[in-house]
């Protein structure tokens, strides 16, 4: 099967820092579910930012479909890879104006947005029955502004979604809800799914490939 | 009736009592301005002799290299002063505004006095320095304002920036509103003087060509070809510095630069 994703010898370091990680090397293929743990600090979430050119490699490569990501507009490649962050960012803006928002920019220019019926029935699938498409984000909880920043991410349709510690901010009964979608995006939808945590969760209803990101390398634990 | 008073040393110095009384507030109410008023003080007093001097020297020689030298030396001089301000370190920034004042002033300041004026030659220093000096000190302070704005929010929203590029927004897409913000904010000072002009308070030019014994009706007209013509280039070399600077807050993958300080 051709690889969705090769990260190729990959290093990075900050200006003027000790590099955060160096010849690290991962394939995915399409629908994989991947699990990155390690301590905190050992650069976990730049591996996801470097893969969406949040930050910008220092060595090697990424190839995403087999092209360089370097030689792919940073737009278009945010459009196939969505990244949603540690700590979710909304606009002041209501549920449904935060999750029609990628549909304002030009490279979604083409795509439809999806309709009122269809948000309202994923808010359920997210767990976010309770929530209205007219409320302000604002007073959301940060396990619900986490889960409509999953569904916004979802919504252009990515071929390769990026989490980014989803669960590291949110209380327990939050988390398993979180794990609970990350888990049927990749059964139900197929979805390829990388997913970095520093705590202990491990999938119950998925097969996973779990790496451990410490001493500046990367190995499979299982 | 139209002679003009001149103003003898003493009466020059007696001026400073607006200084003293400056000073004592500062010191009454511990405002720590002391040390910045004395030295504005001296400073206005030595760079507007040193100005005097030298307009009455190129009025006198009227050499257009000389005319454009000391325009020269008027855009450095507020290059020096925005860079005081605007205290960025990571964005390179000095160049492409240097660059833009200079030619959009330049631009400015010829279509006021060849275009608009009509004065032959077109750098006649009675002319030119005033209008380049007005367009120089008025969008000086826009730039600056400008420039400290566009930094600070996108140092702030550095997050939802990276949110919005995270959801295939391009960095101008990401950027607008902050662009938008920061341009305004540079430009609401020009505009406020023009709701204000003639009702709130009567512009310097004005003020000196009337106090020179020029017709008010006269002195007007000079009056809103230079509040016209500070709103534009304000905008011009605004919404340029804007353009070039908000693209080198951004890498070659449209990444955000600026580190939180």
């Amino acid at each position: 099967m051709t690889s969705l994703l090769d990260i190729r010898d990959i290093s990075f370091a900050y200006e003027g820092s000790p590099p955060v990680f160096e010849h690290l090397n991962l394939t995915v293929l399409p629908g994989e579910f991947i699990l990155v743990k390690g301590p905190s600090g050992c650069g976990k979430s730049t591996l996801l930012r470097l893969i969406c050119r949040l930050n910008q490699l220092t060595g090697g490569s990424i190839l995403f479909q087999g092209s360089d990501i370097q030689s792919i507009t940073p737009a278009k490649l945010r459009s196939s890879i969505s990244y949603v962050a540690q700590i979710p960012q909304m606009l002041d803006l209501s549920v449904m104006e935060n999750l029609l928002l990628p549909f304002s920019f030009a490279i979604n220019a083409d795509k439809s947005p999806p309709g009122k019926n269809e948000l309202s029935v994923m808010l359920k699938i997210f767990y976010l029955s309770d929530v209205s498409l007219d409320h302000s984000t604002m007073k959301l909880s940060t396990g619900q502004k986490q889960r409509v920043a999953i569904m916004r991410a979802l919504l252009q349709e990515p071929l390769l979604l990026l989490l980014d510690e989803p669960t590291s901010a949110l209380d327990q009964e939050s988390a398993l809800m979180v794990f609970s979608i990350m888990e049927r995006l990749n059964v139900e939808q197929r979805r390829t799914v990388i997913t970095v945590t520093h705590n202990d969760y491990q999938p119950e209803t998925v097969k996973s490939l779990t790496y451990t990101l410490a001493n500046r390398s990367l190995h499979r634990s299982s | 009736m139209n002679q003009i008073i001149d103003i003898s040393t003493g009466q020059l110095l007696l001026a400073l009592l607006f200084i003293l009384i400056a000073q004592a507030s500062s010191f009454i109410y511990h405002l720590g301005l002391n040390r910045d008023i004395a030295i504005g003080t001296l400073r206005t007093f030595s760079q507007l002799f040193l100005m005097g001097y030298v307009l009455t020297f190129i009025l006198k020689t009227s050499n257009p290299w000389l005319t454009l030298s000391v325009f020269m030396v008027m855009v450095v001089s507020a290059m020096f002063i925005i860079k005081g301000r605007v205290k960025e370190k990571q964005i390179p920034y000095i160049l492409p505004t240097f660059l833009t004042m200079l030619v959009s002033y330049l631009a400015t300041a010829l279509f006021v006095s060849g275009l608009v004026i009509g004065i032959t030659p077109w750098w006649e220093p009675r002319y030119f320095i005033p209008a380049g000096g007005m367009v120089i000190g008025n969008s000086m302070s826009a730039l600056a304002i400008s420039l400290e704005r566009l930094f600070k929010d996108m140092r702030q929203q550095k997050d939802v920036l990276e949110m919005k590029l995270s959801l295939g927004a391009n960095y101008r897409e990401a950027s607008n509103d902050i662009f938008r913000n920061a341009v305004t904010a540079g430009m609401i000072p020009s505009i406020n003087a023009m709701m204000g002009v003639g009702l709130v308070f009567i512009p310097g030019m004005m003020s000196g060509q009337i106090l020179a014994g020029t017709d008010p009706l006269i002195a007007i007209r000079y009056q809103i070809v230079v509040m016209l013509m500070l709103v534009g280039s304000t905008a011009v070399s605004s919404v340029i510095v804007m353009l070039i600077i908000r693209r080198r807050c951004f890498g070659s993958g449209e990444e955000v630069l600026l580190t939180p300080r």
